[in-house]
């Protein structure tokens, strides 16, 4: 059988029970495609051959991932498997122990057969600031595919595995997922434990999967998800379950912000939500414009702020002691971030940033609990531009939280969102569109997204590679 | 604006917080930390006067549990990705010089 990387998780788990192939057939079938295109696209940061083709000889395929190929971002630790967060200072690490989401998944059956991608320590949107050179764009090799989960969106376009998972802090599963064409679901903060995934930004890190449609990324929701007693901000809750999928969106009220637009906004992309909401319409949805949310610009200097403190905080505990190296080996990058934090959190300095920037958090939250008076659910654009070109992040020390504008307000609320195709520009580049709901009301965005995939084809359009 | 000029002193004095060695062809990120100083400013114009800060948003307050013991990592475990050790200890550099 040909082509099995191609498939969705629903469809190899289908083919895998009606044994039409094996998941021997299945891992190498992905492994093929990583050897033909990872030369050029360089998703992955380490492959596991070997490995993975010996555990699916004696997977259980009754288990609910059981034989499935698994990408995983490379700032989960992953036991005895090189552990990087894509940055020299870790090229050494081989990892003592399994993230939880990483024992869940394994639990389930997923076959982890490489490492993806990212910007070093996930600081970026363009994964080109990896220590491993650039991952680039499946649908134009010129353009970037965003991040920092580029590698976890590319493999995914690229169908170099079935399943990936990435993590989010603001904007890092749905911008590569939009600029991939991809299904990028980030969850309620603290819904999937954040234990063994290397720290960014602690209070607003989020993992989630990333898949080729809204109902697999839901799947590996509900197995990623569940209260972890080793992380004390999870939420107290079982696992999250998919709802009942909408026969149509009646009664439902979705909010388009006015300041999600801007004159930075690509037109096509504007377009694109534009008829977006008009098949939002058809389905039964109410489109209610919303004028007064907080601009986006305030999340984004409240994020940079915020970021860089926690970054300061949490990269101090590498000090080439226990594992890795010293702290010469952190890249330009890193080192911007640590010394913006560690100035923001200093004496005399404290009251201005970092107290401000909190207390303007909670202005963003109001903001958002005062639109969900009015709206169940918010959609906008993930990014204002498809996928710019290698290099346009070079020398810019903001332009992760430019592209990430529009995905930074409600990742510091904390709310789930996720972003599904939902149109090509002229050039053939995706265009992604984000649904937003309250925390915890995942529900509301799976049904929705799951609706708007069923209702188009953007979803099953792939990049000639 | 000049408000938001980080000065050498300064940027030297982080560096040395952040335990970074700042070199001298990255000396630019001085620029780049004025220029991110002066981006935040927008936040100057929303009043918080009497709004409290958010420091973690699905509102959790301390989680505590028995302090039970559980099986970890081994000695050898725990040694085995350091670059240096001795008599299964991590090796550090010393910190207190016994001379003064």
């Amino acid at each position: 059988m040909t082509d099995l990387n191609k498939l969705t998780l629903k469809e190899a788990r289908e083919g895998l029970k009606t044994k039409k192939f094996t998941p021997v057939d299945l891992v190498q079938s992905c492994l093929d495609r990583i050897k033909l295109l990872d030369v050029k696209l360089n998703s992955f940061v380490t492959v596991i051959s070997e490995e993975a083709l010996k555990q699916a000889k004696t997977v259980d395929i009754n288990l609910p991932l059981g034989g499935i190929p698994l990408a995983v971002k490379d700032n989960y630790l992953t036991k005895d498997i090189l552990t990087t967060a894509s940055s020299k200072l870790l090229d050494n690490y081989i990892a003592q122990y399994d993230a939880t989401t990483i024992k869940k998944l394994k639990n389930a059956g997923a076959i982890i057969i490489g490492k993806t991608n990212l910007d070093a320590w996930a600081h970026g949107s363009s994964t080109e600031t990896s220590d491993y050179g650039p991952t680039l764009n499946p649908w134009n090799l010129n353009h970037l595919p965003g991040g920092s989960s580029g590698g976890s969106a590319a493999a995914i376009a690229a169908d170099e595995t079935i399943i990936s998972v990435g993590s989010e802090t603001a904007g890092s599963i749905r911008q590569p997922a939009a600029w991939c064409g991809v299904v990028g679901f980030k969850p309620t903060y603290g819904r999937v434990s954040r234990y063994g995934i290397i720290a960014m930004k602690s209070s607003t890190d989020s993992p989630g999967p990333i898949c080729k449609t809204v109902d697999d990324a839901a799947t590996l929701l509900e197995i990623m998800s569940g209260h972890d007693p080793r992380d004390a901000t999870s939420i107290n809750e079982d696992t999250w379950k998919k709802p009942e999928i909408r026969q149509n969106l009646n009664g439902l009220k979705i909010g388009l912000p006015l300041s999600y637009f801007s004159p930075q906004t690509q037109p096509e992309v504007k377009e694109a939500i534009l008829k977006a909401v008009d098949i939002l319409k058809k389905l039964g949805a109410q489109i209610l414009e919303l004028p007064d949310v907080l601009d986006p610009k305030y999340s984004i200097a409240v994020y940079t702020i915020l970021q860089r403190s926690e970054v300061s905080s949490n990269l101090a505990r590498f000090d080439g002691i226990r594992y890795g190296h010293d702290r010469s080996y952190f890249g330009t990058e890193a080192k911007r971030r640590i010394m913006l934090g560690t100035y923001s959190l200093s004496a005399g300095y404290y009251d201005a940033y970092y107290l401000k920037a909190q207390k303007v958090r909670t202005l963003i939250c109001q903001d958002f609990d005062k639109q969900f008076q009015k709206v169940d659910a918010i959609i906008g654009p993930v990014s204002p531009t498809t996928a710019l070109k290698v290099g346009a992040s070079e020398g810019q020390a903001m332009f992760g939280e430019l592209q990430d504008m529009l995905v930074e307000p409600s990742s510091i609320a904390g709310l789930p969102g996720i972003s599904i195709p939902c149109a090509f520009d002229k050039t053939g580049l995706p265009i992604g569109l984000q649904i937003m709901a309250p925390q915890k009301r995942e529900d509301l965005v799976y049904q929705i997204a799951k609706l708007f995939e069923d209702n188009t084809d953007y979803h099953l359009q792939r990049p000639n590679l | 604006m000049s408000d938001n000029l980080i000065t050498d002193a300064v940027f030297q004095h982080t560096a040395r917080l952040s335990r970074l060695e700042i070199k001298s062809e990255e000396s630019y990120i001085k620029d780049q930390l004025s220029q991110a100083a002066e981006y935040v400013e927008v936040l100057k114009e929303l009043n918080t006067d009497n709004v409290l800060p958010t420091y973690q948003v699905n509102h959790k307050s301390n989680v505590l549990r028995e302090d039970n013991i559980e099986s970890s990592f081994s000695q050898e475990l725990a040694l085995s990705q350091a670059e240096k050790t001795e008599n299964n200890y991590f090796k550090t550099t010393a910190t207190i010089n016994k001379n003064k």
